[in-house]
């Protein structure tokens, strides 16, 4: 049964950054971009590095800072290879200076 | 010009394999043909040197698409098919066997070959080299479960090379013709650094010297160097640079030692022919005509290609990027920095986690190189493309982002 989790406080995700959370048993990275939060897998789908750690974000695409993958943070559609297949996306809210994932 | 019918793609690796993939993706429904001379499908080769050569990944992890995506895809992948000639006049590659393919649009990914030493003893069983699948498959089945290694060369695939096999347990010796590790791409005092770690990690190096022979009755036993050095090894892996495979180029006058020459586009001076890769000689907007063998470039070549051979014009103007991965660290780099005239840290050299920037006579950026330091590395791609002189203090900085610096200098 999907529901959401609090993963963390809203404080710690900042604007144009990625940090990683532990949703049940899924890795998954919450961003901050023009205020809005966005959670994704935190799996590289090319070789498995972690996106959060390092990945450099522009727009709402977040670059794995590994290989160079690119995805699209609201979709999780890769925008430019080597990656070829999507990440995981995930529904993400912010209730009482929380972060709760839907997993 | 109209849509082609037909692409054909010499080289079945991961620039040619990128750019079939790209031609999908941008909706072309034509012909697609992809060549590729060995017998695996199209596979990425970063990890021989690693992940493969430590026996952590098969080589299935490492395709590109997987073999079935050529079926869905209609990619004509044809593995362990050569191509050796081209007849520019009438559109056609010749593959070995004497089978024409006509083409619309060709585009030559055939990479590089490596370079081979020229020493007595030189094809004596147990000397290796590494480039593909196979090679990676033989250095393993030679070391596993412990051996003594000596790699000769210490770029980047020797130093990789060097790592993982520390890693599984081989005593490593590594003979290189310059004074440190790395020393021609990242110079001596970054070199250095990374000559340390290996060090740390128990490997024995002879630098300054070079091998003047092979010995060894049945396999190699010995690496008799030119300063007189012998030692004694079960296994030697060369890695001392590479050459573009232009041959299929001959006649065409683009059969050059520097690589196939490209303009802007990665179209060469034989209208509808592109090349792409390791084996492009790319008149760069920003640092000129230059070959190089990342990973990134293959892929975003390949992308680029396949639009133009479309009817794009898109000028190929990436910064350039690559990394290395060695033990539990990372150097990365972008850039193009043959040379340079000042280099300035933020971070520390001795602490083994910085980001130089490599400063031409102008204090222009060209390159950036770091070790356990990659945000900044990727932070540089605008300052490296605008050519803009930072301040070298605000460089230094760790707490200035590199960022709003390239948008200061554009000022």
């Amino acid at each position: 049964m999907a529901e959401f989790v609090t993963v963390g406080r809203s404080d710690e995700v900042t604007e144009g950054e990625a940090v990683a959370f532990v949703a049940g048993d899924e890795e998954v990275a919450v961003a901050r971009v023009d205020g809005d939060l966005y959670a994704f897998s935190d799996v590289c789908s090319h070789r498995r590095c972690n996106l959060a750690m390092g990945g450099e974000i522009e727009g709402t695409t977040i670059t794995c800072e590994c290989h160079g993958s690119v995805f699209d943070m609201a979709t999780g559609a890769p925008m430019n290879p080597p990656a070829t297949e999507p990440i995981a996306i995930f529904p993400v809210r912010e209730e009482h200076g929380e972060i709760q994932i839907e997993v | 010009m109209a849509e082609p019918a037909s692409i054909v793609i010499v080289g079945g690796s991961l620039a040619g394999a990128t750019a079939a993939a790209s031609l999908r993706d941008v909706g072309f429904d034509g012909r697609v043909v992809l060549l590729g001379a060995e017998s695996l499908p199209p596979y990425e080769r970063p990890g021989l040197s690693k992940e493969v050569l430590r026996g952590e990944q098969p080589i299935e992890e490492q395709y590109v698409r997987p073999a079935e995506w050529y079926l869905d895809q209609e990619v004509e992948l044809r593995s362990g098919t050569r191509a050796v000639q081209l007849d520019v006049a009438d559109r056609e590659v010749v593959l070995a066997g004497g089978e024409r393919l006509t083409y619309d649009r060709l585009i030559v990914a055939t990479g590089c070959r490596n370079r081979t030493l020229q020493a007595p003893g030189t094809s004596l069983p147990g000397i290796f080299e590494l480039r593909t699948a196979e090679d990676a498959a033989a250095i393993r089945a030679a070391v596993v479960g412990g051996a003594r290694v000596v790699c000769v060369g210490m770029g980047f695939i020797g130093a990789e090379v060097a790592a993982s096999l520390r890693t599984i347990g081989c005593d490593v010796t590594v003979v290189e013709v310059f004074e440190t590790t790395l020393y021609r791409i990242l110079g001596a005092d970054i070199g250095r650094v990374l000559e340390g770690i290996h060090r740390d990690h128990g490997v024995a190096m002879v630098f300054n010297d070079t091998v003047a022979s092979f010995e060894g009755d049945r396999r190699v036993e010995a690496v008799v160097t030119s300063a007189g050095r012998r030692l004694e090894c079960d296994a030697v892996v060369v890695g001392v640079g590479t050459e573009p495979s232009v041959e299929l180029m001959a006649g065409t006058g683009l059969d050059q030692g520097g690589g196939i020459p490209v303009g802007p586009t990665l179209e060469t001076g034989v209208p509808g022919v592109f090349a792409i890769g390791d084996v492009a000689l790319h008149d760069h907007p920003v640092f000129g005509p230059i070959r190089v063998e990342h990973f990134d470039n293959a892929v975003k070549m390949g992308v680029t290609a396949a639009r133009n051979a479309l009817g794009g014009s898109e000028v190929f103007a990436d910064p350039h990027w690559f990394w290395s991965d060695q033990y539990e660290h990372q150097v990365q780099m972008a850039g193009f920095a043959p040379t340079w005239d000042r280099m300035v840290v933020r971070g520390s050299l001795e602490e083994r986690s910085f980001c130089a920037f490599l400063l031409d006579g102008s204090g222009v950026v060209r390159g950036t190189v770091s070790l356990d330091w990659p945000r900044d590395v990727r932070r540089s791609f605008g300052l490296i493309s605008a050519e803009a002189p930072p301040d070298p203090l605000a460089l230094a900085d760790p707490d200035v982002d590199l960022r709003t610096l390239v948008r200061a200098g554009e000022r």
